[in-house]
């Protein structure tokens, strides 16, 4: 596998920056108030992007999770 | 053009009032078995099932080299410090390469592999905020700032500042 190092250092630093905009726009009363399934994998969510992964731990479908993700627990999509 | 589409990109885009328009710059919207497998909600649901009668969207079958290949981008991915490629972008992402097909994602495992692997750079990725873009020269589109912020308001979708900035929007 042949990697441009540079890109991947970008990319590494686009995520930290997408993971900042998700704890900043979280509400977290919203995600604290959670039974402790849903709560882990929302919080999964915020730290990593990984929606798929969320979804699985949430047992929901993963365009149920990210609905309730963006709509209840205010966490936006960022790229 | 072509297109080939991810879960995530289909999400967002449900949402956004004037999502026909996409159909403006796609012939043909593929979407893989593997994410029209996972789509659950109503909305998205029936979006795809108008695009599916009116011949603007088809079902991609899974194919075994594909799909092979898609799983060897999996694993690989899963062995760097980032967040790696899930299996059904990896074949969209095998797909847009095999096929010339435009990738359709927000998955940042996706979008950051075909930047940081070489033997998939030439692979046409775009998010939400190229096709808004692309939409916008084409003429489909009277003001682009505006739009944007609709789409970001609409889907909650917050685009990055490095990203509006690459595109002169802010």
């Amino acid at each position: 596998m042949k990697i441009d190092e540079k890109a991947l250092e970008e990319w590494i630093e686009r995520f930290e920056e997408a993971r900042e905009l998700r704890r900043k726009y979280a509400d977290w009363n919203f995600i604290k108030s959670q039974p402790e399934r849903i709560k882990i994998a929302l919080e999964y969510y915020v730290e990593t992007g990984d929606y798929r992964g969320a979804a699985q731990m949430a047992e929901m479908a993963v365009d149920e999770f990210v609905n309730i993700a963006k709509e209840k627990a205010k966490i936006p999509t960022v790229d | 053009m072509i297109a080939i589409t991810d879960t995530s990109f289909l999400i967002d885009w449900v949402k956004y009032t004037k999502r026909d328009l996409i159909f403006k710059l796609f012939e043909l919207i593929y979407i893989p078995e593997s994410v029209f497998n996972e789509v659950r909600s109503e909305t998205t649901l029936l979006w795809i099932a108008e695009g599916l009668e009116n011949n603007k969207m088809a079902i991609f079958p899974e194919i075994s080299e594909l799909r092979n290949e898609a799983l060897r981008l999996v694993l690989e991915t899963r062995r760097l410090p980032i967040r790696s490629v899930d299996f059904p972008e990896a074949y969209c992402v095998v797909v847009g390469k095999v096929q010339n097909y435009v990738v359709l994602t927000e998955n940042g495992g996706a979008l950051a592999l075909v930047n940081y692997y070489d033997e998939y750079k030439e692979v046409k990725v775009m998010r939400a905020l190229e096709v808004l873009i692309e939409l916008y020269k084409r003429g489909f589109i009277q003001e682009i700032k505006g739009e944007v912020k609709d789409y970001s308001r609409q889907t909650n979708h917050l685009f990055s500042n490095r990203d509006l900035r690459k595109y002169g929007l802010i």
